[in-house]
């Protein structure tokens, strides 16, 4: 059984060093009134019992550079390891947030240069790198959405409208920005229905958030009448970045129509996602939204780069200092080395390796969706259910096999449905190798379906009861208090 | 460069298989009229090329030669060559969210063992996976607390808390209508109780509190806490987490939801990002607490495993009733802060504290004793506000002509604190360092 390192604790042992003390430090002492009474409860573990730990719960890990990791909308590309290597520099690492302009010249024109060729590859004309995350991105877009009708005198605008496919995220956002969600219907070619949508745009819309392609891989041809019918309502477009992957250089969500949007940098643009963040979400936009960018702001004036901290009309801070710099700065590296050349050869690359492996599984799956897809496909596991068998049990399965398995059911809408993104980064080889585990999959279903749904069998742990998790929630290591 | 493993005859391959003559057949969804055109020029650059155009950016920054005395809310502390180490091992470097939760027990037990060393510092009893940094963590504090206590509309926040937290927290109020008055504080950096005993009413669903708070000052806590308490109130505290080492824990201190940033364990000040936001609470409040929980369970043969719990709190399952649209967290720099925690460890992190704490106390002492400088009596913990009383201009540019960028000008935040430094001491300052600053001050005085 799996050890805690609490649980590995042994009396005084430690991994510390400190600097040698001074006597003349030694005569201060905080006052004993303030002091805790507790005794810090943290384990007392060596140097090498602390390597050997996480070396084994490393074990019990896998990530791209392991494994095939098909993880649909998750974008699962190579982090590359020069990018590493570039954000560990001291230049980097060693300047602090509120440091004088004069000494940090580097990280200033790493910023406004990385703004100036995401605005390019998007078509817009301004942004800011201080969101966090996607979906940090997603709350400035709306706060500068809000601020835009508010400026126009048109406050009252108190809808946000999002397609029923959309990431969770979305409606989540606009909510925590003080919006009331109108959800619109996809149609069933996968689109967002047009009639749904003009039927709730009005005078109380603020705008539309959607994905492009949509969280079914799959571009909405409409896209132009869309943004004309939103923008003659008086709203705006608010562009998820998500799926950016496949149009770097095929098409620019300003040429779109699109007012706002986000990236996820650590989709598209390769940072490495760590289990789960940090990430970085950047957020552009055009003209009519320049004005109500977050502070603070990097401008360029006579050869020089200055910090402009407060500004009217933003709509003030997001984040404690400059957003995950350490991250971004990955991003930036990844977009030169490429340059506008290589972005494109990632987009077609993406994209045949989805619509190759799309074409090979097709047979095994229902596919809700005939027509090309970009970088991703949903398929739906739902013709083995007279078996026994869902979507999450072959997902498990694939786990045994040692790829990663896909984003199971999402988007919410599609039944027993696989989300699958292979990216630009895989071979043939790999592909085909996916497509061979599938086959034996799908006769395992036909021969030995327990097989199938217990699986995995070969990890560190089988199948984990999440029901009792949330039932009985033990959330930390239970001694703590003793 | 690039790093597209398919070429020519792979790639062509896929196309016949497809059944397509050319890749851009596969863009026929996109509108004619509004597709680029393939660029035609290479415009990348070789590993080499990019990594030397790095190193020169790099270089540009020039604030690594500097003695650093900045911190309001970025400390310069030692990090474990350990910490590196693992955090650059792919398994966790390069994995996702541990959606699949077989293929993702390392992870999920890293974020297990982060909440349990978050409760154990703080006190309380459950933890999340992290936040984003410490100003999202205040924000999303309030909105939590605002929440549990829906039948009330009031917040209460210290002028003392870091003036970017206040904006950050601003900034996720914005679209709702709820009060916020600011309490204020005396002049020697400590809270007024008294301002704040009368803005406190029925109506208040939630103070928010910084220890030590941006002045450097240690507040009683405790009292104000209790004083919350019997509004109905709950006290939320934003603290460097490294205080827990020596000083009173949240719990000891009466909080209901703790937060702030561990970048004092394990993470670089790298310009200000990433680091990690941390929020742990009392048990009652787990249901209103945003982003991801890792808990302990069983697998179908009776083992111990680890997985994200309580999920009906979160976007990807309630959308636009979550408790937050938080998706993507800071779990790699959480990694970071907690080997950071690890690596001292019980007597270390202590010792560590006491360590901060003294070395700041020794430069105060040296600085208050210079006749012309003063600095407050309250108690404060490893950063403090000392009045140059003249303008500041020329004695910054005094210290970084001897290599000492001396402190943050607090007259940018508070117009009545004109012509005070903020002055950060961690245990990377040696004494010999801090004597060359008091020499440099010396210097200033006897001009």
């Amino acid at each position: 059984m799996s050890k805690t390192i609490f649980e590995k604790s042994q009396r005084e042992q430690h991994a510390y060093s400190l600097p040698a003390d001074e006597e003349e430090f030694q005569r201060f002492l905080p006052p004993q009134n303030l002091l805790r009474k507790v005794p810090l409860p943290l384990p007392e573990v060596s140097e090498i019992d602390l390597t050997r730990h996480f070396s084994e719960l490393a074990h019990k890990n896998v990530g791209i550079d392991n494994v095939f990791y098909p993880l649909g909308s998750c974008t699962m590309k190579l982090n590359p390891r020069v990018n590493e290597w570039a954000a560990g520099l001291p230049g980097f690492v060693r300047t602090h947030p509120l440091a004088p302009e004069e000494t940090i010249q580097g990280n200033l024109q790493l910023i406004h240069e990385l703004l100036e060729i995401l605005c390019y590859l998007c078509g817009m004309t301004a942004g800011t790198l201080l969101s966090n995350a996607g979906a940090q991105g997603e709350f400035v877009g709306i706060r500068m959405i809000a601020s835009y009708h508010k400026k126009r005198g048109e406050g009252g605008r108190k809808e946000i409208l999002i397609p029923d496919n959309a990431h969770g995220t979305n409606p989540a956002t606009a909510a925590m920005a003080g919006y009331t969600i109108i959800t619109i219907r996809s149609n069933k070619h996968g689109d967002l229905d047009l009639e749904d949508l003009k039927n709730h745009l009005s005078d109380r819309t603020a705008g539309l958030m959607l994905t492009n392609p949509n969280t079914l891989g799959l571009f909405s041809s409409h896209i132009l009448e869309i943004a004309k019918l939103v923008h003659e309502s008086g709203g705006l477009l608010y562009y998820d970045g998500a799926n950016l992957n496949p149009l770097l250089n095929i098409v620019r969500p300003g040429d779109m129509g699109f007012d706002v949007m986000h990236i996820n940098l650590h989709k598209t643009f390769s940072t490495p996602h760590g289990g789960g963040g940090p990430g970085s979400g950047p957020v552009l936009c055009n003209d009519k939204l320049k004005e109500f960018l977050p502070v603070p702001k990097v401008e360029l004036v006579n050869g020089s780069y200055k910090l402009v901290w407060d500004e009217v009309g933003s709509i003030g801070r997001i984040a404690s200092f400059h957003g995950n710099f350490g991250i971004y700065l990955r991003a930036y590296l990844y977009a030169k080395l490429h340059g506008n050349f290589g972005l494109r050869k990632i987009a077609e690359a993406s994209v045949v390796n989805a619509n190759y492996l799309k074409k090979k599984i097709s047979g095994l799956f229902t596919v809700p969706f005939s027509q090309h897809c970009l970088h991703e496909f949903v398929i739906q596991a739902d013709n083995y259910i007279d078996r026994g068998i869902r979507a999450m049990d072959i997902a498990k399965r694939l786990l045994d096999y040692g790829v990663y398995a896909p984003t199971v059911y999402f988007p919410l809408i599609i039944k027993e449905c696989m989300l699958i993104e292979p990216t630009e980064s895989e071979s043939l080889a790999t592909l085909d190798r996916f497509v061979d585990i599938m086959h034996k999959i799908v006769e395992e279903i036909q021969t030995h379906p327990e097989l199938v749904k217990t699986a995995p069998h070969t990890k560190p742990v089988t199948r984990l009861d999440e029901v009792l998790a949330a039932k009985r929630p033990i959330l930390k290591h239970l001694t703590l208090n003793l | 460069m690039d790093f597209v493993s398919n070429k020519g005859p792979q790639l062509q391959q896929m196309l016949e298989a497809i059944g397509v003559k050319n890749i851009e057949d596969l863009f026929c969804s996109i509108p004619e009229n509004i597709r680029l055109p393939r660029p035609i020029l290479d415009d990348g650059m070789s590993e080499y090329d990019g990594m030397k155009h790095m190193e020169a950016l790099s270089a540009k920054n020039t604030y690594a030669g500097f003695d650093n005395y900045l911190g309001a809310g970025a400390y310069e502390h030692h990090i474990p060559a350990i910490v590196n180490a693992i955090c650059s091992k792919s398994e966790f470097l390069t994995s996702y969210t541990p959606y699949q939760a077989e293929a993702s027990q390392g992870m999920l037990q890293i974020i297990f063992e982060f909440q349990s060393a978050i409760c154990a510092m703080t006190g309380m009893d459950v933890s999340n996976a992290s936040l984003y940094d410490g100003a999202s963590a205040c924000a999303e504090a309030i909105l939590m607390a605002l929440r549990h206590r829906n039948d009330r509309s009031k917040i209460l926040i210290a002028r003392t808390l870091h003036p970017h937290y206040r904006a950050v927290v601003e900034q996720y109020l914005a679209s709702h209508d709820f009060h916020v008055d600011y309490i204020p504080f005396h002049k020697d950096g400590r809270i007024d109780q008294e301002a704040f005993h009368n803005l406190l009413d029925h109506s208040t669903a939630a103070v928010l509190l910084q220890y030590p708070n941006f002045l450097g000052v240690v507040d009683d806590i405790k009292a104000l806490s209790s004083q919350a308490k019997k509004c109905g109130a709950l006290t939320i505290l934003c603290a460097n987490p490294l205080i827990y080492g020596l000083f009173s824990s949240a719990a000891e201190l009466g909080v209901d939801i703790a937060v702030g940033d561990c970048q004092p364990f394990g993470l670089p000040l790298q310009f200000g990002g990433p680091y990690v936001g941390y929020m742990a609470c009392k048990e009652d409040l787990v249901r209103q607490m945003p982003g991801r929980i890792v808990g302990e369970t069983v697998d179908t043969k009776g083992r111990r495993g680890f997985v994200l719990t309580l999920q009906a709190r979160e976007q990807h399952i309630r959308r636009e009733k979550a408790t937050s649209n938080i998706c993507t967290n800071q779990a790699l720099a959480a990694l970071a802060a907690l080997i950071g925690i690890l690596w001292y460890g019980k007597e270390g992190l202590k010792k560590l504290a006491l360590t901060n704490f003294q070395r700041a106390s020794y430069l105060k002492s040296k600085l208050q004793s210079l006749t012309n400088f003063s600095s407050s009596e309250a108690v404060s913990f490893n950063e403090f506000a000392i009045d140059f009383d003249r303008p500041l201009e020329h004695i910054m540019d005094h210290f970084r002509r001897h290599g000492i960028e001396p402190g943050l000008d607090l007259g940018r935040y508070y117009p009545e604190f004109k012509g005070h430094l903020l002055v950060a001491v961690t245990e990377t300052k040696s004494k010999m360092q801090l004597d060359h600053y008091y020499k440099t001050a010396v210097a200033i005085r006897g001009r």
